[in-house]
C-alpha cells in the first residue's frame, strides 16, 4: 500500500502540475516531496484553527484525488479533539478513511469518542456514533456494541437513528453479534418516530431479512407512519412490507380463475362488491371459500397510495411494485398514470421506469392502454430508450389500437439508428404473431421492406417475415419466391440461412426455383458463414428427398464438399444427412424414415418478449433490472394457500395509563390508525355512529385509543399477564375461527379492555362475516339480533374515536403538505418538535 | 446498498472517490471508465457489471457520477439519489463542473459524509443538511469569456443546453453566512419543452408541450413569495374562465412547499422556498396547443436521375409573432446513403448547412430567425446510384430551435411579490424559454 501510491504521488506531481497549476488544493504543490507533508504537519500541529483547516482541506483534496495520505495519520489524529467543528468533520473524514489501516493508532482517537457519546449536544453524540462505528477495528466491538445499546435508547430520535445506521456496520465487522444486534432492532422496531423507521428497516433488511416475526407488532404502527417517514426509508419499508403482505395475507386475486368460469360476473369492479359476490359464490359453490381482504392488507393499500404522488421516483416505484404485487387486479390501474409521469424526468430514470413497465405490461396490458401515446419514440431519445418503448409498445398491441401502432412503427423504420430500425422490424414480427387479423398486413408491410436499400433492414425482415410465413406457408408461395430472388443480393448470413431453411421447408411450393437456388449455393458453398453451409446441406437433404430426380448430384456434390469442411459441426450434419437420405445396403430402419424426419410439421415460432418470465424478481429490484439474482437478494414469497393468524398483529396493551408527556405524538399516531379499519371499505358506516348505543363506550374507548399504541414500552408484570390471557383468547378464537371456514379475516382492530373482551369473543365468529357484508345482505348466516346490535355499537365506537382527539395545529399543517407533495423536510419537523417535547 | 461513490470526468480524472463500505478496491473507477469509453457517446447502459458489482450511474455534462452496489438494492433509489446529489452540489457550490469540484473538495466530502453512512442515504434535504455542513464554498472568481459559454445553466438542464448564461444564478445559495443581506434575489424560470410531430401532409399529429416553472432562490428560508399566474390559467377539463385566451395544461403538479390556497380563486401561488433551487411547477398539455406551431416546413423534392442528383427545396416559415424571434435553429436532413457532396443555396450569408457523413444528413443551421419570416434553402445532392427508393431515405426533418420569451402554453408569471421584512426589496428575475425537445417534420 505505500509504495504503490507513493509512486503515484510522484506520477501525479509530474502529470498533474500544468493542469492544475492554479489550484492550491491540487498535487503538484505539495505532493513533489515529503517536505511538504511535514508543512502539513506542522501547520496541524499549530494552534491556529484557521491553519488546521486548510491543512486538512488539502489533505482531503489528496484523499479525493486518491493520493496516500496515511502517514499523516499520527497528526491528523491529534485534532480529533478539536473544538473547531470544521476541523473536527474533516478529521471525521479522514478517520474513516485511514482507520482500518493504522488500526493501532485509530485505538488513540476513541476515547474522545466515548466522550463525545455523553456528550449533552444530540448531534455530537450522533457524530460519535456514527465515526466510532465506522471504524473498522475489530477489537472495538464491544465498545461499539455497548455505544449502540445506550444509542438504541437514547432520547433524542436523531442518535436512536444514527444507532440503527450503527447497526449493519457492526454487523459486517463481526457477524457474531448477530443475535444481540437483532434485540437491538426489534428495540427500534417499536420506536414510534419517523426518524427511525427508515433506518431500522435498513438495518433489518441488512442483518435478519428473515426474522419476519419481527415484524408482526409493528406492522400497523409502519403503515401508519409511512407517509411521514423520509424519502428514501418509505423505498425500504414498502420493499419490506410487500415481502411482508406476501406471508401473511392471501391472494385478493385468486377469485380470477372464478371469474373466468362464470364471465357474466366480470363486470364488477370495487372490491366491496367482490367481497359481496364471493360470499354469493360461496353461497352457490360451498367448497370454495369466499375472499374477503385482510383489513390490514387493505390498511397497507390505502397508506401507501398517497405516496404515487411523491417527488422522489424510488418511492413512486415502490409503490407502484407494492400494488402489482398485492392489490386486486381491479386497483392495480392506478400506478399507470404515476409511472408515465416518471417517463418525463431524466434518461437514467426513464430507462429503469421503461423497464419495469415493459414486465407489467405484459401480465396488465389495460393498464397502460389509456397512456400509449406517451411510449411514442422520440427522436432524441436515446437508443436504448427507443428499444424499451418498442417494447412496451409491442405489449401494448391489441385489436384495437393495432393500427395506429403499426402507423407508428412505419416511419421508426426511417430512422438513422440502425440498432432502433432493427428493433421495430422485429416488434412488428411479435405484433403479427400475437394479433391474427393483421398478420397479412404486417407481412405485406415487411416484404416491401425487403426492397429497401439498406441490407440491415433487409436482413432483419427477412428473419422476420420467414417466422411469420412459418404459420401459414400454403398462402404466402409468391413471397417465398420473391424471397427466393433475394438471395443473390443479401449477404447477411442470418438471412440467407433464413431464406435458404424456408425454400427448402416448402419446397413443394417452389418447386422450380428451389433446385437453381441450390445450384447457385452449391456453387458458393466453400465460401459461406457456417450457418449458411448448415441450412444449404438442409436444403439440399430436403430436395434430394422430395425431388431427387433434379437434385441428386448437387446434392452429392455439396455433401462431398461438407464433409471436408472446416467446422466439424458441418462434418457431423454431412455425414448424418448421408446416412440417412442416401440408401445402401447397411443403412438401417431409420432411412425409411428419412422424408417423415426431414419434413415434418414443424411447429411456428413464438415471438414472445423477453421481459415475459422477469416478473417473478419483485419488481423495481435490481435484480429485475439484471433479471438474475443480485446479492442479498430476497426471493419473493407466493401467496399463502390460508392466510396465518391475523391476530398476530395485534398490539397487546395494558389499561394502564401512559406518560403524559408523550400523549401528544401518540395522538398523532393513532388517528389514521383507527380510521383505517373502517373507514374506506364501509362508507355507510357513519349513520350507525350516532346511534346511542355508542355513547355508553365513547369515553372508554378514548383511553383505549390512547393506550392503544402504547404497547411494549412498558415492560411491567401486568402487561405481561394481559398478554398472555390475551395470547390463550386469541387462540380460542382461531379455533372457532377454523371451525366456522371463516378463518383469517376477522376485523383487525385491537381487542384491548378486558370488559369487552367475552362481547368480543362471543362475536368473533361472526363479525368477520357480518362486517364485511352490510346488514342488509342476508346470504350470510343467520346471526341474532343480540350480536349484530353489538357488533355496530363497537364499530360505532371506533368512528367515534376516530374523530375524537383534536389534531395538533402542527400535525394539520403537515397533513396538508403531505397532500400536495412528499418531502425529507417534515421527517426535520418531527425531529424538531419531538425534541421539544 | 451503496458501495463506492465517485466522480470521473469525461477525460477519466477521479475528482471524487468515497468508499462507503470498504468492500470493493479502488480500480473500479477505471474499470468503470473503461466500460464507458468503449461505448459509443450515450449508449453506455444505466446499469453496468463487473464481476458481480453492479455501476449505476448518471451523466452530467462532462461528469459521471457512479454509485457501485453488489446488493439488490432498488435502481431508482441509487439513480434518483445520485440527481439529489447533482442538485445539492449545485446549491452548495454553484455549479457543478471538474473546476468546482476540485475547489470544494472537503465541502463536497461533508456533503456524503452527512447523506450516506454505510451506504445507506440517510438524507438528502438541503434544510436539513445546510445545518449540518461547516465548510465554507470557494468559487473561483475570474469569469472569462470562454467558460462562459460552457457554465452549466440553472434553468437550462435540457439535453441542449442553451439558455442566456447568468452567472448570477450560478453561485452557490448558501454562502450566504458570511455575506448576509448583501444580494437577495430570485429568480423564475418558465421552461417549456416541445415534442412535436408533424405528418407528411401538413397535419399535426402529435403535440406536447412539458412545462416546469423553476426558481432559485437566494432569500432567506421561509419567505413568503406569493406567485401570480394568468388569471384564464385552467387545469384539465375544467370551464374557461373570462374571455382571455385560456392557458389550458392537461396536468399539474406543485412543489410541496406551494401554499394552494388562493390558487383556486385568484391563480396565485404562495410559495415558502427552501434556499436553492426548486421546481415549484410542473404541467404538460398535448395535441391541443392554444397558439399556432413556431415553424412550417414546405418541402419540395425533385430527382434527376440522369445526373444522379437530389434536389431538396425547404421552405422554412417561422409563424412566431413578428416581436419575438427563435435561436439556434437547426434543421437535420437525413439523405440517402452515399449521397457524396452537396451544394447549397442560402438566403443569408450568416446561414450555415453542411453534409455530415458520419449521420448522414445535412445540418442547415439557422443563428437568429425572426418571426414572421421565411427562409429557403435549395440543397443539390450528388447520389451516385440514385433510385426511387433513395427518396424513402430523404427524411423524417428533425429540428432543434430555442424560443427565448416565449411559452408555447401561454402561461405567464403575473407578478411575483416577495413579503420581505428586509428593507432591501429583492431583485426578482423571471425568465421564459421553449426549447425543441423533439420537433419532427415528416417528409
Amino acid at each position: 500500500m505505500s509504495s504503490g501510491p507513493a509512486y503515484n504521488d510522484e506520477k501525479g506531481s509530474s502529470l498533474g502540475e500544468p493542469e492544475y497549476g492554479h489550484d492550491p488544493a491540487s498535487g503538484g504543490i505539495f505532493s513533489s516531496d515529503y517536505k511538504r507533508h511535514d508543512d502539513l504537519k506542522e501547520m496541524l500541529d499549530s494552534n491556529k484553527d484557521s491553519l488546521k483547516l486548510e491543512a486538512m482541506k488539502r489533505i482531503v483534496a489528496m484523499i479525493a484525488r486518491g493520493k496516500n495520505a496515511s502517514e499523516l495519520f499520527p497528526a491528523v489524529v491529534k485534532n480529533v479533539a478539536c473544538k473547531n467543528i470544521e476541523v473536527k468533520k474533516l478529521v471525521y473524514v479522514y478517520l474513516v478513511r485511514y482507520a482500518e489501516e493504522q488500526q493501532d493508532l485509530a485505538l488513540l482517537s476513541i476515547s474522545t469518542f466515548q466522550r463525545g457519546l455523553k456528550d449533552p449536544n444530540q448531534l455530537i453524540r450522533a457524530s460519535a456514533l456514527r465515526v466510532l462505528s465506522s471504524i473498522r477495528v475489530t477489537i472495538i466491538v464491544p465498545i461499539m456494541m455497548l455505544a449502540i445499546k445506550e444509542a438504541a435508547s437514547d432520547m433524542s430520535p436523531y442518535v436512536r437513528k444514527t444507532a440503527a445506521h450503527a447497526i449493519p456496520k457492526l454487523y459486517s465487522l463481526d457477524q457474531d453479534q448477530k443475535d444481540q444486534l437483532i434485540e437491538v432492532i426489534e428495540k427500534l422496531l417499536a420506536d414510534k418516530t419517523t426518524l427511525v423507521a427508515g433506518s431500522v428497516v435498513m438495518a433489518f433488511e441488512e442483518v435478519c431479512p428473515e426474522r419476519i416475526d419481527l415484524i408482526h407488532k409493528n406492522y400497523r404502527k409502519l403503515c401508519n407512519l409511512l407517509i411521514d417517514v423520509e424519502e428514501w426509508g418509505q423505498v425500504v419499508i414498502i420493499n419490506m412490507l410487500t415481502r411482508y403482505a406476501r406471508t401473511q395475507f392471501l391472494n385478493p386475486n385468486q377469485n380470477e380463475s372464478l371469474l373466468e368460469e362464470n364471465p357474466e360476473k366480470a363486470f364488477y369492479g370495487s372490491d366491496e362488491e367482490e367481497s359481496k359476490q364471493g360470499e354469493m359464490d360461496a353461497a352457490v359453490l360451498p367448497k370454495r371459500k369466499p375472499y374477503v381482504m385482510d383489513p390490514d392488507h387493505r390498511l397497507l393499500l390505502r397508506n401507501t397510495k398517497p405516496l404515487l404522488q411523491s417527488r422522489n421516483a424510488a418511492v413512486v416505484m415502490a409503490v407502484a411494485q407494492l400494488y402489482f404485487h398485492l392489490a386486486p387486479k381491479a386497483e392495480v390501474g392506478v400506478i399507470a398514470k404515476a409511472l408515465v409521469r416518471l417517463l418525463r424526468s431524466h434518461s437514467e430514470v426513464q430507462f429503469v421506469v421503461l423497464q419495469n413497465v415493459a414486465s407489467m405490461s405484459i401480465k396488465r396490458r389495460g393498464m397502460f392502454e389509456p397512456h400509449l401515446k406517451s411510449f411514442y419514440i422520440r427522436s432524441t431519445d436515446p437508443t436504448q430508450i427507443k428499444v424499451l418503448k418498442l417494447e412496451v409498445l409491442t405489449n401494448l398491441a391489441s385489436e384495437t389500437n393495432i393500427s395506429t401502432i403499426l402507423r407508428e412503427f412505419q416511419t421508426y423504420i426511417k430512422s438513422q439508428d440502425k440498432d432502433f430500425v432493427a428493433a421495430t422490424i422485429q416488434a412488428i414480427g411479435r405484433c403479427a404473431t400475437n394479433i391474427d387479423e393483421v398478420r397479412d398486413t404486417c407481412l405485406n408491410g415487411l416484404v416491401q421492406l425487403l426492397s429497401n436499400r439498406d441490407e440491415l433492414v433487409v436482413a432483419e425482415s427477412v428473419v422476420v417475415i420467414k417466422k411469420l410465413l412459418q404459420m401459414q406457408p400454403s398462402q404466402h408461395s409468391d413471397i417465398i419466391r420473391h424471397m427466393a430472388k433475394l438471395i443473390d443480393n443479401i449477404m447477411v448470413p442470418m438471412a440467407r440461412a433464413s431464406i435458404l431453411w424456408l425454400i427448402g421447408e416448402y419446397c413443394e411450393h417452389v418447386p422450380t426455383i428451389a433446385p437453381d437456388v441450390l445450384r447457385k449455393m452449391a456453387k458458393s458453398f466453400t465460401n459461406e458463414e457456417d450457418i449458411v453451409k448448415l441450412q444449404i446441406t438442409n436444403l439440399a437433404a430436403k430436395l434430394y428427398l422430395t425431388n431427387s430426380k433434379q437434385t441428386k448430384l448437387l446434392t452429392q456434390y455439396v455433401l462431398n464438399l461438407a464433409k471436408y469442411d472446416q467446422n466439424y459441426d458441418i462434418r457431423d450434419r454431412a455425414r448424418f444427412i448421408r446416412q440417412l437420405i442416401v440408401p445402401t445396403e447397411k443403412s438401417g430402419v431409420l432411412s425409411k424414415y428419412a422424408k417423415k424426419l426431414f419434413l415434418a410439421q414443424k411447429p411456428a415460432p413464438v415471438l414472445e418478449s423477453s421481459f415475459k418470465d422477469r416478473d417473478h424478481f419483485q419488481l423495481g429490484s435490481l435484480s429485475h433490472l439484471l433479471n438474475s439474482k443480485a446479492g442479498g437478494y430476497q426471493e419473493l414469497p407466493d401467496w399463502p394457500e390460508s392466510a396465518p393468524d391475523p391476530s398476530v398483529r395485534n398490539v397487546e396493551v395494558s389499561e394502564w395509563t401512559k406518560p403524559i408527556g408523550r400523549e401528544k405524538r401518540k395522538e398523532k399516531v393513532e388517528k389514521p390508525f383507527y380510521s383505517d379499519s373502517e373507514g374506506e371499505s364501509e362508507p355507510t358506516e357513519s349513520a350507525d355512529s350516532q346511534s346511542p348505543t355508542a355513547s355508553e363506550s365513547e369515553s372508554m374507548s378514548e383511553i383505549e385509543s390512547e393506550s392503544g399504541s402504547e404497547n411494549d414500552e412498558e415492560s411491567d408484570e401486568e402487561t405481561k399477564s394481559d398478554k398472555e390471557r390475551k395470547k390463550k383468547a386469541g387462540k380460542e378464537k382461531s379455533k372457532k375461527q377454523d371451525e366456522s371456514e371463516d378463518s383469517g379475516q376477522s376485523e383487525g382492530e385491537e381487542k384491548t379492555v378486558k370488559k369487552h373482551k367475552e362481547e368480543e369473543e362471543s362475536s368473533s365468529s361472526s363479525s368477520s362475516s357480518s362486517e364485511e357484508s352490510s346488514s342488509e345482505s342476508s346470504s350470510s348466516e343467520s346471526e341474532s339480533e343480540g350480536d349484530s346490535e353489538l357488533d355496530t355499537g363497537k364499530k360505532s365506537r371506533k368512528t367515534l374515536s376516530t374523530a375524537k382527539p383534536p389534531p395538533r395545529p402542527l400535525e394539520t399543517k403537515q397533513k396538508e403538505i403531505s397532500l400536495l407533495d412528499l418531502d425529507d423536510c417534515e421527517s426535520f419537523f418531527y425531529f424538531s418538535s419531538s425534541e421539544n417535547s | 446498498m451503496i458501495s463506492q461513490l465517485f466522480i470521473v470526468s469525461a477525460r477519466g480524472d477521479h475528482l471524487i472517490y468515497k468508499d462507503l463500505r470498504g468492500e470493493e478496491s479502488k480500480d473500479v473507477v477505471d474499470i468503470f471508465y473503461q466500460k464507458v469509453r468503449s461505448l459509443p457517446r450515450d449508449q453506455a447502459p444505466v446499469v453496468m457489471h463487473h464481476q458481480g458489482l453492479q455501476f449505476i450511474h448518471i451523466r452530467q455534462d462532462t461528469l459521471y457520477l457512479v454509485a457501485t452496489t453488489r446488493c439488490n438494492v432498488s435502481p431508482f433509489t441509487v439513480v434518483q439519489f445520485l440527481v439529489r446529489l447533482v442538485s445539492l452540489i449545485k446549491d452548495h457550490c454553484g455549479t457543478l463542473n471538474e473546476k468546482t469540484l476540485q475547489l470544494n473538495f472537503a465541502l463536497v466530502y461533508e456533503l456524503l459524509d452527512e447523506m450516506l453512512d454505510y451506504g445507506y442515504i440517510q438524507t438528502t434535504s438541503s434544510d436539513i443538511l445546510k445545518n449540518f455542513i461547516q465548510t465554507v464554498p470557494e468559487t473561483s472568481k475570474q469569469f472569462n469569456l470562454f467558460e462562459l459559454s460552457n457554465i452549466g445553466l440553472f434553468g437550462a438542464d435540457t439535453q441542449q443546453s442553451k439558455v442566456a448564461p447568468s452567472i448570477a444564478a450560478s453561485r452557490p445559495v448558501f454562502a450566504m453566512r458570511t455575506e448576509e443581506g448583501l444580494k437577495t434575489e430570485i429568480f423564475v424560470d418558465v421552461i417549456e419543452r416541445l415534442t412535436v410531430v408533424i405528418g407528411a401532409n401538413g397535419s399535426l399529429m402529435r403535440a406536447d408541450v412539458q412545462g416546469e416553472v423553476r426558481m432559485k432562490c437566494f432569500l432567506p428560508s421561509s419567505t413568503e413569495i406569493r406567485m401570480g399566474l394568468n388569471e384564464e390559467f385552467s387545469i384539465g377539463k375544467a370551464d374557461i374562465r373570462g374571455y382571455a385566451a385560456a392557458v389550458k395544461v392537461d396536468e399539474c403538479s406543485f412543489h410541496q412547499s406551494v401554499n394552494l390556497d388562493e390558487f383556486e380563486s385568484d391563480r396565485i401561488l404562495r410559495v415558502v422556498p427552501p434556499q436553492g433551487e426548486l421546481t415549484v411547477m410542473q404541467y404538460s398539455l398535448s395535441d391541443d396547443l392554444p397558439v399556432s406551431l413556431p415553424f412550417r416546413l414546405f418541402p419540395t423534392v425533385d430527382k434527376d436521375t440522369d445526373s444522379n442528383r437530389l434536389m431538396v427545396y425547404l421552405k422554412l416559415r417561422c409563424d412566431l409573432s413578428p416581436k419575438s424571434q427563435a435561436l439556434n435553429v437547426t434543421v437535420h436532413l437525413p439523405v440517402p446513403k452515399g449521397t457524396t457532396s452537396l451544394s447549397q443555396e442560402l438566403s443569408s450569408p450568416d446561414q450555415r448547412a453542411e453534409l455530415d457523413s458520419v449521420t448522414r444528413s445535412v445540418h442547415w443551421t439557422i443563428p437568429r430567425f425572426h418571426g414572421g419570416s421565411q427562409l429557403s434553402a435549395l440543397f443539390k445532392l450528388e447520389v451516385p446510384g440514385l433510385s426511387a427508393s433513395s427518396l424513402l431515405e430523404l427524411g423524417p426533418v428533425c429540428m432543434q430551435f430555442e424560443l427565448p420569451m416565449s411559452t408555447c402554453s401561454g402561461l405567464q408569471v403575473r407578478f411575483l411579490r416577495v413579503s420581505s421584512t428586509h428593507p432591501p426589496l429583492p431583485h426578482r428575475w423571471v425568465r421564459y424559454v421553449t426549447h425543441s425537445d423533439s420537433y419532427v417534420i415528416r417528409l
